[in-house]
């Protein structure tokens, strides 16, 4: 990515709140000669008004404990300075809960987003079929892409959803922490109701196909490297007639990091 | 109920402005001055967390 920026003369630059000798060990691993900045107490991200304070105030809604590693945090993302210094274009996070399909400024600039092909990674038992794939199979910093699970259940049988009966499993899933990803919620349809007969109980379940969706956001600098995503899909499936043990299929996601070849920055 | 969304478009500085002034360390400790270090080029500020996690 960077010689291609270099010989177009553009210069790069990235900015964190880590010491000098994280950003040395960060650059040494992974080659990097462009400047990683170290902005060790987030003064500079405070005097910009860059500060997440979000996450703070997300993990106190959601009963998370404080993080100290939170504290100064800024939002990833980018501005475009032109040849004066002037912010021609800046791209920033709008928001958690758009559903948007890479809105990196990266992503969106070189198009990289290719149609859902072949690149599905399919898992399945007697009862249940599990797809999973990723909006693409490249990513560049500060793009979003979606972790995509399809589930489905055989004909007569049924997965269970949230909120499950008491010792029961409900449709899940969970993707491994990994560096440098922010890994965001997961969001299913919603189950509908279920009764067997001469139960006085009412079940919430999935039946046919049933497509989850989790956002990662790619926050770690530029030459980051190639990732593996690993998502384990968690269910538990039942017929009329008997319930299957809980299964937990595991799924590896392989992701590079897009090459910035022959591409150009956002005109502003 | 998660928390309502956040004008990402007032947060930091704007398009249309200066990029303010920054100096600091490199990853080799040198302290580097973002637009003398530019001189006159196009630029990518990237804002990202940690690389340690």
């Amino acid at each position: 990515m960077w010689p291609t920026l270099k010989a177009e003369g553009v210069a790069l630059f990235a900015i964190s709140y880590d010491p000098v000798a994280v950003l040395r060990a960060f650059a040494d691993k992974h080659g990097i000669t462009y400047p990683l900045l170290s902005d060790e107490g987030s003064h500079v991200i405070r005097r910009l008004g860059l500060v997440n304070e979000r996450v703070q105030e997300d993990h106190a809604h959601y009963g998370i404990p404080a993080n100290p590693r939170h504290v100064g945090l800024p939002y990833p993302g980018a501005f475009v300075l032109d040849e004066a210094g002037i912010i021609s274009r800046k791209r920033f996070h709008e928001s958690y809960r758009v559903r948007d399909t890479g809105a990196g400024l990266l992503a969106r600039t070189l198009d990289q987003l290719e149609p859902v092909a072949d690149r599905a990674v399919t898992r399945q038992d007697e009862a249940v079929r599990a797809r999973a794939w990723l909006d693409s199979s490249t990513y560049a910093f500060f793009q979003r892409l979606h972790v995509n699970v399809e589930v489905r259940a055989a004909p007569g049988f049924h997965v269970y959803g949230a909120p499950v009966p008491t010792g029961f499993v409900p449709l899940s899933m969970e993707v491994a922490p990994i560096d440098g990803v922010e890994i965001g919620a997961a969001e299913w349809p919603a189950p509908h109701p279920f009764e067997v007969k001469g139960l006085d109980e009412r079940f919430w379940v999935h039946e046919g196909t049933v497509h989850g969706t989790l956002p990662l956001t790619f926050s770690a600098p530029p030459g980051a490297g190639d990732r593996v995503i690993q998502v384990t899909v968690t269910y538990q499936a039942c017929s009329d007639s008997e319930c299957l043990a809980p299964m937990a299929l595991a799924l590896s996601l392989p992701v590079r990091e897009a090459a910035l070849e022959g591409r150009e920055l956002p005109k502003a | 109920m998660p928390l309502p969304p956040r004008d990402f478009t007032k947060i930091g500085p704007t398009e249309g402005e200066r990029f303010p002034d920054v100096r600091l360390p490199d990853q080799h400790g040198a302290t580097v001055d973002l637009h003398a270090t530019r001189g006159g080029r196009k630029a990518l500020v990237v804002f990202h967390r940690s690389a340690d996690w």
